[in-house]
């Protein structure tokens, strides 16, 4: 914007007094998108997803730039459009691509200063160290004891302060406790578990008697387990005297040439503590994915089952749909509302409804179609179980669903072509065939292409119907080791591999596959636009 | 110009730091599903009048339950205490979730498997409520006496087929290798080799010697006619209650349906075969204690003090009928068919925990699907399926 346009502006034009109350309530509008800001910041900063935090401090940095600058005025309309797409769309694509790279899934779920944490809760009981049940105690000033009784020794009392740590004589051993002792009074159920909380954190005792709260039953000279030592970066482990390393790299061990294990905290013999932590790995979940024939084995098939899978249920649906289009087109035909009405049905239904009302229609004991086909004396056909079945059954479940969208966008793409062209054809004696070949097509296709391309590449990633249908069954043998399925399509095989081997979910293997399929996508895609070049063409010339 | 930017500036701190105020709280968050929720509530409210600590109860749907905490915990978002079924353990644990649990002082109050079943490397992680298992279920009218073995399932079914008064005998899920589970123990076959420690991965039985006879019984009985290809859960039931079916395997929750269907049943042991009683997987349920929670001692008491009692652990079997883990409440049962269910289970054994599992249902019950279909031969599918999880748990 120039700065003639600037000059425009409401706001520099004309400083009203009813201007004032709109820069007023702009800047308590803007004053409360930034504090709600703020507080996300805050929120996702404690804890400890900074990278989404900083992409909210971006996106609201830049709606304050565009509301205060005045030459950015225009802009200010598209502000809440624009941070949402940035948040909503290039945030994860961001983040995805970021995960790819890294270790990121089960084992390795938490970041290395939660795992840090987490493992400095451990505690042990040091060589000789006592263990006993305890009671809490208060004095006036707030300050906090324990009652302490050594089951082990016949019931025997101690008494530790903050600072102090003595035998207690004037209790006879197992004798109820006393409810005052040196000042200090017993805590009653209701106040000790509060209490206890706060002590907890407490050291109690002396140095040579250190005794701490280890838990709902147990005080002793219990000691931290696992000491992080930043210098070092690495973990020590208090009881063994082990030291373990924290590992970044992914590499091999020079050695044996087995590969380390990355995100973990590994000692001198192999050995890891007990969870991993988030650590990128470079282009490893790229490699392990292409260059891993077990994973690539059905990938071809999965490949072209996918395109074809696509391919048909466009051109099927797109038939289907054209055809009940041009039918309806006829005003002869009675109740042609009413038909088309109920046409759209099976789209007004949600999808996962249909798609189990057809599986159990299709089940080979107790389908409506099974029945049917058994009724006339012949063998039902085995659609979850024989991969071809299989196959086609899906195909007929998708046709369901997909036609009346194609019929919907026929019928207005149809009405829109001019009549007279047909009155043309006509006086030049085309027949129906030629007219709907020479004219019908080419100039729905110039309407309805893109929404091809739009329904091949839903169809591409189609991984609900293929979920909801059979799960990608039935089983491929030849996959041996993986979860592949003859229905499978590239994205449900990708979900199956990432979600259901190894241990559970590996999030980064997930990422990584989703960007080389976004990848296969956006080729397919591509080329189609320089098909739809042709169409486009087709629409000038007539 | 200069003004109205120091008050926009105080502004946003006035109230970004109003936000910030109202998100501290104090109390413990306790999750679970809808079945338990109610009663969870019930017990919570007990809690709170006793310490003053407030307990706030969200009901998850059981379904999410598991990856909503694996994302909350970390976030500091997650709850205190949990419940959920024990399969759930070494998912969490591996991901160092859950917290360690000290049970010891009320243990012998519950059934050790159920016990040992929240065990994972060694750390007690949850505290057992109920135990469910998979049982016999057979048509009284079709079926008057419980088989004792696999041969004589195949008779009656045999004899039922011919009579015509079912059309099938004993059916079973194609690929559900839970249902499957009890009939190869009863010829010896076993998932993981069972040792003190717990389960020993590194002895994989998907292939041994009475999995394959199981296999193989299954496999000869789909041929001979006895059983129809392409059946699910939702098929098994239909069949079962619409008298087409004169047996099934199934659990607790399939109860309700059944008895809609005013089918005459009965539930019974698993029959035996030539390894001995069948064995079905224990599902325990029970709860759990995040790693990330900020009051450790109360949410201990809660879980052990409130919901480990006697009156606890009834509360939560009237609200959800599976057979309770803690001895007492499980003797004084009375419903016939849970009593069938846990006796059912009383050689049960736990079902694996380890984060591997998923995987390994999955090359079971494709190992189980192509036997069914007739794809593959009873001892190939399983060798296969053994050696995939040999290697899937060596990639490790």
């Amino acid at each position: 914007m120039n700065r003639q346009a600037a000059a425009d502006n409401p706001i520099r034009r004309n400083r009203g007094g009813s201007d004032v109350l709109r820069l007023f309530v702009t800047y308590l509008a803007l004053a409360l998108v930034d504090a709600f800001a703020l507080y996300l910041i805050y929120v996702f900063a404690a804890d400890g997803v900074i990278e989404l935090a900083v992409a909210v401090g971006v996106v609201t940095v830049g709606v304050n730039i565009i509301n205060l600058r005045q030459g950015l005025y225009a802009l200010r309309w598209i502000a809440p459009a624009l941070s949402l797409m940035v948040l909503m769309v290039v945030y994860p694509i961001v983040y995805t691509v970021y995960v790819s790279f890294t270790n990121f899934g089960d084992g390795n779920l938490l970041t290395k200063q939660q795992v840090i944490r987490i493992l400095s809760q451990e505690t042990y009981l040091p060589e000789g160290g006592q263990v006993y049940a305890w009671a809490i105690y208060a004095n006036a000033a707030g300050d906090y004891a324990l009652w302490l009784t050594d089951r082990n020794a016949g019931d025997r009392y101690y008494f530790a302060t903050l600072g102090e740590f003595e035998a207690v004589e004037s209790v006879a051993a197992g004798a109820d406790l006393p409810a005052e002792y040196r000042g200090y009074q017993l805590l009653g159920r209701r106040e000790a578990l509060q209490a206890a909380r706060e002590a907890e954190e407490l050291g109690f005792g002396t140095a040579d008697q250190p005794i701490g709260i280890a838990g709902r039953r147990e005080a002793g000279e219990f000691a931290q387990r696992l000491v992080y030592q930043p210098e070092t970066d690495a973990i020590l482990d208090m009881e063994t005297g082990s030291l373990y390393r924290a590992v970044y790299e992914y590499g091999r061990d020079e050695t044996t040439g087995e590969p380390y294990q990355t995100g973990q905290f590994v000692n001198d013999q192999g050995d890891t503590l007990r969870t991993g932590f988030r650590a990128g790995i470079g282009t490893q979940n790229f490699i392990s994915f292409i260059d891993n024939d077990e994973i690539r084995g059905p990938l071809i098939r999965i490949f072209l089952w996918t395109i074809g899978f696509s391919l048909a249920s466009v051109f099927t649906t797109f038939a289907l749909g054209l055809f009940f289009a041009l039918i309806m087109q006829n005003q002869r035909i009675p109740l042609r509302k009413a038909f088309r009405t109920l046409l759209i049905i099976p789209w007004a239904i949600p999808g996962l409804i249909s798609v189990a009302v057809w599986r159990g229609m299709l089940n080979e004991n107790l389908g409506v179609v099974s029945n049917i086909i058994r009724a006339f004396g012949l063998e039902p056909p085995p659609f979850f179980i024989d991969p071809g079945w299989a196959k086609l059954g899906i195909l007929l479940v998708n046709l369901w669903l997909g036609y009346p969208y194609f019929m919907l966008v026929c019928s207005g793409a149809l009405a829109a072509i001019p009549t007279d062209m047909y009155e043309a054809a006509e006086v030049d004696g085309a027949g129906w065939w030629r007219k709907f070949r020479d004219l019908t097509l080419p100039l729905l296709l110039v309407a309805v292409g893109p929404l091809l391309i739009a329904s091949f590449t839903f169809n591409f990633n189609n991984f609900t119907i293929i979920e909801a249908y059979d799960e990608g069954g039935p089983p491929m043998k030849e996959a041996g080791n993986l979860p592949a399925g003859h229905t499978d399509i590239l994205i449900s095989y990708a979900f199956r591999l990432a979600f259901g081997s190894g241990r559970g979910s590996d999030f980064g293997l997930a990422s990584a596959i989703t960007i080389v399929i976004f990848a296969m996508v956006a080729c397919v895609t591509l080329l189609q636009y320089r098909l739809t070049k042709g169409w486009e063409e087709t629409s000038e010339n007539v | 110009m200069k003004l109205a930017k120091l008050c926009l500036i105080l502004a946003i701190l006035l109230m970004a730091s109003a936000f910030v105020v109202s998100a501290q709280d104090d109390g413990l968050v306790v999750w679970a599903d809808e079945a338990h929720a109610p009663v969870v509530e019930e017990i919570a409210a007990q809690f709170t009048a006793d310490f003053d600590i407030p307990v706030v109860v969200h009901e998850i749907g059981f379904g999410d339950i598991r990856d909503q905490f694996k994302t909350a915990a970390p976030a500091g978002e997650g709850p205190d205490v949990l419940m959920g079924p024990h399969d759930w353990l070494g998912e969490m644990a591996v991901n160092g979730l859950l917290a360690e649990i000290d049970i010891t002082d009320i243990v012998d109050q519950f059934l050790p498997s159920a016990v040992a079943a929240f065990v994972y490397e060694g750390v007690q992680y949850g505290m057992p409520t109920s135990a469910e298992n998979v049982g016999f279920l057979r048509n009284t009218d079709l079926v008057p006496d419980n088989p004792a073995t696999w041969d004589d399932v195949r008779d009656i079914s045999e004899s039922l087929q011919a009579s015509g008064d079912a059309q099938y005998g004993f059916i079973m899920f194609d690929n559900n290798p839970y249902h499957f589970f009890p009939l190869q123990t009863a010829f010896g076959g076993y998932v993981f080799g069972l040792t003190e420690a717990g389960y020993d991965p590194n002895d994989v039985g998907i292939d041994s010697e009475g999995s394959i006879a199981a296999a193989a019984y299954l496999e000869a009985y789909g041929t001979d006619g006895l059983m129809p290809t392409g059946i699910d859960y939702e098929v098994m039931h239909s069949m079962f209650e619409s008298g087409d079916a004169a047996m099934i395997i199934t659990g607790p929750w399939a109860i309700p349906r059944i008895l809609e269907s005013g089918v005459n049943f009965e539930v019974a042991s698993i029959p035996a075969g030539p390894g001995g009683a069948g064995k079905p997987f224990l599902g325990v349920w029970g709860f759990m204690i995040s790693a990330f929670s900020e009051n450790k001692l109360a949410a201990e008491t809660f879980v052990l003090d409130y919901v480990g009692t006697p009156e606890g652990i009834e509360s939560l079997y009237s609200a959800s009928p599976r057979p309770a883990a803690m001895i007492e409440v499980r003797e004084a049962m009375e419903d016939e068919l849970t009593v069938g269910f846990a006796n059912a289970g009383v050689e049960g054994l736990a079902m694996p925990a380890i984060p591997e599992m998923s995987s390994v249902w999955s090359a079971w019950g494709n190992a189980m699907e192509l036997v069914r279909t007739g794809e593959l031969d009873a001892e190939t599918a399983f060798s296969n399926a053994g050696e995939q999880i040999r290697s899937l748990l060596a990639d490790e």
